[in-house]
């Protein structure tokens, strides 16, 4: 268990670049409730057609392990349903990537073979994916080519 | 004298409208001409380049060692040719360009 407040700490010194990223591809984020009770921020993506997917980054125990990345619907109200996902990702539903503790098997995830602490090792047929920047990046570009929902 | 000076400038002229200076965000920071600091070579292109050098240049300057990810470099949501020239795309001084980096998927 990682101390909120180091945890909080690690996010806002990554946040800059990810931030920075996210403004030059025209993503928008919320991180207004970040905060050491609330480890949580969001950016919404889009494809191609300007369909937009929510995703919120749970932060808790960032850096050792990786945040929860999942879909959310427009006011956060729902979470994790195939419908609020782009089509790019294992139909778990799920964001099969190291960097996602979901997609671990310790977390229920698909990846039983993943350990949470080497969550910047690279997931196959790539390589790593180590900050909430890269994360930002990976996403964008996968959801960018989504042609649709998952359901 | 006068006529030299005005050859030095007008040679000068021509040199910069065949160079562009670019601004590449990347998601370990913002490559421009002066960003980051310590960066070994700056975005100054001649206009002849191909897309390719400044994706591998932006991977120098920001230590993107790693060969099994996929690095493209988008112009808002235009994801650029690596093997066009900076000029088939009509970029202008001052463009931001994106590197985007994807990682594997399972």
């Amino acid at each position: 268990m990682i101390p909120p407040e180091v945890s909080l700490e690690s996010i806002k010194s990554e946040l800059t670049d990810a931030l920075a990223y996210v403004a030059s591809v025209n993503l928008e984020t919320d991180v207004s409730m970040l905060s050491e009770t609330n480890l949580r921020f969001y950016v919404t993506f889009h494809n191609r057609d300007g369909n937009k997917f929510y995703a919120e980054f749970n932060c808790a125990d960032y850096p050792v392990h990786p945040p929860t990345i999942e879909f959310v619907n427009e006011n956060r109200t729902e979470r994790g349903a195939k419908h609020l996902y782009p089509n790019v990702f294992h139909p778990t539903p799920c964001i099969c990537m190291r960097y996602n503790r979901k997609a671990h098997g310790e977390m229920g995830g698909p990846h039983g073979e993943w350990r949470l602490i080497d969550w910047q090792l690279a997931t196959p047929n790539g390589g790593p994916i180590d900050s909430l920047a890269m994360m930002v990046s990976d996403l964008h570009i996968k959801i960018l080519s989504a042609t649709g929902r998952m359901g | 004298m006068m006529t030299e000076m005005l050859k030095d400038k007008e040679e000068k002229d021509k040199g910069n409208r065949n160079r562009v200076e670019l601004q590449v965000q990347t998601p370990r920071g913002l490559w421009n001409q002066k960003l980051p600091k310590d960066a070994p070579v700056r975005p100054v292109y001649e206009k002849t380049a191909k897309i390719q050098q400044i994706i591998d240049d932006a991977r120098t300057v920001f230590k993107f060692v790693e060969n099994d990810n996929k690095y493209t470099l988008f112009l808002g949501e235009q994801q650029l040719e690596p093997t066009r020239t900076i000029v088939s795309y009509h970029l202008e001084d001052e463009t931001l360009l994106v590197l985007s980096v994807q990682g594997g998927n399972a």
